[in-house]
């Protein structure tokens, strides 16, 4: 039991105290935080107005285009665009409205004579102020109603600003389009009047929960435990070939049984393991904690998904199962190659299992109730990923979590048992790569 | 030999990998307080029996005893073992590394660091006892990883080939340890190729090939056996005489001398006659007893 012990604090201590773990502690919530407000800055940011020039020479739509261009007008489609998009994490109402303001101060019209020229005096005029950088873009109306619209802009990869000018303009040629069959404009906006859908899941207490938000966490989840099995299995893998490549393998066996070993060195990283999530939960309950004692933010938060401290221990359980799982497999694959190379070739076909359980993640997040969703989150090697996104997305009855870790904990004894055997024979193993039959043989005979 | 001397004995091991038997019936014992040279040529059976002393692997029959117990996961605390093929974790500071393999050795945290800092002070490896592997050199890895097998004051020591990589100053530093370890009536096994250190620091000796014992006892015995029929011989021509001569069984070059091996009812006093009756100067001629080089070679070169 000492033996085993000091197994557990070496590995812990191994992994804990290195830097690539007090980075990647610290590395998850920023990148994640990055991936949630840093778009949102980066479109909030204000560009150069753009200093265009519309040649209207009909003079009908070019004060309506003029006016869906203004500061107003793009605030408030900006607005209902951001209403209608069905869950938005990365801006909060409050700087929403300023960053909507940034982006809605984008032109600058330029008035251009365009009397007594032809079209093409116009053209070339127009062009060689662009060249001088005097204007950043033309718009040119056509005279005809049916004609064609040409923008011209010397940044034509600003897609906000074509996408805003593209936007003016069909407006405004439907407005007018709409004038012109004697439809006034309040009756139009009227017709044009988006339904609202609010997506609300109803629990099994028949309490309403924002399904949206409840989409992403879950999501996150099973992102979040999928991530940390590949990293930790990866981990393992690499100690093991450390040690069977080094040949410590062989001071270690004359030591302390390879059973002893494996299994503590299985518990000391998965202790790592734990301690990164743990940090990262902490973290966030704190980070929600601070948010909701600003009361100006608390109205958003509201929509959060429930989650309970059980759903949090229920969320490491699952995470141990799937570690002890996967890290068993990854200590076999160690224990049979030469090379953290060839291990990396080997480690393939568990991370893919692992990859398709995050995909049935999906399916659980559509339809938490369906059969498909009750059996990969009870099959072995799935349920450690499927299982917390169910619970989250619609808590199972209680049998069926506690099926789901019978069924797991009796998969993690198997595989122990398989990897124990396979590793006692296969780090003494020097110069070859094991085969697959041989690794039969030594788990036969043993 | 008296029971009590006896530290370690083996007793009809085998133990085979499919078809292959690496080690075959394979008995000895090894006394309290003396350093145990276990020589053999590569493939011989030599780690594979250190295996199953050391209870990385067991042996398929026979068994092994130590302090005249079966060996188990205790006699383990009790041996310090260096294996031939040896690592270091590369980046964990020596000091940690050095700790973990004593508390596999059931040594208390305590007791280990005041060992550890004594070990590296002789060793002359203070100032790198919060370092890496990877910032010592090769000949300091060695031996930390010599102070890693001794930590825990073992009653036996194994050590595989334990001076390749050493430089002569180094191999002169270890050779005074190992004389302190058997001055304690500790007990060293010493597996090596180097016949010249063997013949240096051990008492006894065994020599195996094919997983088969081929020679057993101290080095005196063994040389001496080997040595009665044996003569070093220097002369100008004269090959055509001891090609006649009936009695040589075989003839090794040693530089500017020849070493004969005389069959038991061969005459060397007949063999001198007729080189002097021939004419042949003969500037030396005399009984020698022969190196452990001479009887590795012999032994195991006829063998082959």
């Amino acid at each position: 039991m000492r033996k085993f012990l000091a197994v557990v604090k070496h590995e812990y201590r191994k992994v804990v105290l290195r830097w690539s773990f007090l980075i990647g502690t610290l590395l998850f919530p920023v990148l994640g935080a990055g991936f949630a407000f840093v778009p949102a800055l980066i479109f909030s940011l204000k560009g150069e107005p753009t200093r265009i020039v519309i040649v209207d020479q009909a003079g009908k739509i070019g004060p309506r285009i003029r006016a869906n261009l203004s500061p107003e007008k793009l605030a408030e489609k900006q607005a209902e665009a951001f209403k209608n998009q069905s869950f938005e994490p990365t801006v909060g109402p409050k700087d929403s409205a300023d960053s909507l303001k940034g982006l809605s101060e984008g032109f600058v019209f330029v008035p251009f004579d365009t009397n007594g020229k032809t079209d093409e005096q116009i053209r070339s005029e127009l062009n060689a102020l662009a060249a001088e950088k005097e204007i950043d873009a033309y718009l040119l109306v056509p005279q005809q109603p049916d004609g064609k619209f040409e923008f011209l802009s010397r940044k034509a990869g600003d897609f906000i600003a074509t996408g805003a000018i593209d936007d003016a303009v069909n407006d405004a040629v439907r407005a007018e389009r709409l004038t012109a069959a004697n439809i006034s404009e309040s009756t139009l906006r009227q017709i044009n009047q988006k339904v609202e859908i609010d997506t609300k899941a109803i629990d099994e207490h028949g309490r309403e929960k924002n399904s949206d938000a409840l989409l992403a966490a879950s999501f996150v989840i099973g992102l979040m435990i999928y991530i940390s099995l590949t990293i930790y299995g990866q981990v393992i893998l690499g100690a093991v070939v450390e040690e069977k490549e080094t040949r410590i393998a062989e001071i270690l066996f004359s030591s302390a049984k390879p059973f002893e070993l494996m299994l503590g060195k299985l518990v000391g990283v998965g202790l790592a393991g734990l301690t990164q999530l743990g940090i990262w939960v902490t973290s966030l309950a704190l980070l929600v904690g601070f948010l909701m004692l600003q009361t100006d933010i608390a109205p958003f938060l509201a929509g959060a998904p429930h989650i309970t401290p059980l759903m949090v221990v229920y969320f490491l359980l699952f995470f141990l199962l799937g570690y002890f799982l996967f890290a068993s497999i990854f200590a076999l694959i160690g224990s049979m190659v030469t090379t953290v190379q060839e291990g990396g070739q080997f480690a393939f076909p568990p991370i893919m299992v692992m990859l398709i359980g995050f995909y049935f993640s999906f399916a659980v997040i559509r339809d938490p109730s369906s059969p498909l969703s009750f059996w990969v989150s009870i099959a072995p090697f799935w349920a450690p990923i499927t299982m917390p996104v169910r619970i989250l997305a619609e808590t199972p009855p209680f049998w069926q979590i506690a099926l789901s870790i019978s069924v797991n904990v009796l998969a993690i004894c198997g595989m122990v048992w398989l990897c124990a055997r396979v590793y006692r024979v296969g780090m003494l193993m020097y110069g070859k790569r094991a085969t697959l039959p041989e690794v039969w043989k030594w788990i036969r005979e043993s | 030999m008296n029971e009590e001397e006896v530290t370690l004995r083996v007793d009809g091991i085998t133990k085979s990998f499919g078809d292959f038997r690496a080690v075959d019936d394979l008995s000895f014992s090894v006394r309290a307080g003396r350093i145990f040279g276990f020589l053999g040529p590569n493939g011989a059976g030599k780690t594979t029996t250190i295996r199953m002393i050391v209870g990385i692997t067991v042996p398929d029959s026979g068994s092994i005893e130590l302090f005249g117990r079966r060996i188990n996961g205790l006699t383990q605390d009790h041996i310090g073992y260096l294996p031939e093929e040896r690592g270091l974790y590369k980046k964990t500071k020596i000091v940690d590394q050095l700790r973990y393999f004593a508390a596999l050795k059931n040594l208390p945290q305590k007791e280990a660091d005041r060992r550890i800092d004594r070990w590296l002070d002789r060793m002359q490896l203070s100032e790198w006892k919060n370092k890496k592997t990877t910032d010592l050199s090769k000949g300091m890895q060695q031996k930390v990883q010599f102070i890693a097998t001794v930590l825990h004051d073992p009653d036996l020591l194994i050590l595989d080939e334990p001076f390749s990589g050493l430089d002569p100053v180094n191999v002169e530093f270890m050779i005074n340890v190992l004389s302190e370890f058997r001055q304690s009536s500790k007990t060293v096994i010493f597996s090596t190729h180097l016949m010249e250190t063997a013949e240096r620091l051990c008492h006894d000796i065994l020599l195996v090939n094919k997983g088969r014992k081929v020679v057993a006892g101290s080095l005196r015995e063994v040389k001496e056996s080997f040595g009665r029929d044996r003569l070093a011989i220097r002369i100008d021509g004269g090959s055509q005489v001891l090609d006649d001569f009936p009695g040589i069984e075989s003839v090794f070059e040693k530089a500017d001398e020849k070493i004969l091996n005389l069959r038991p009812d061969a005459d060397p006093q007949e063999l001198l006659q007729r080189l002097v009756t021939a004419g042949v100067r003969v500037t030396k001629f005399e009984y020698v007893e022969p190196t452990l080089n001479d009887i590795f070679i012999e032994q195991i070169g006829g063998a082959k």
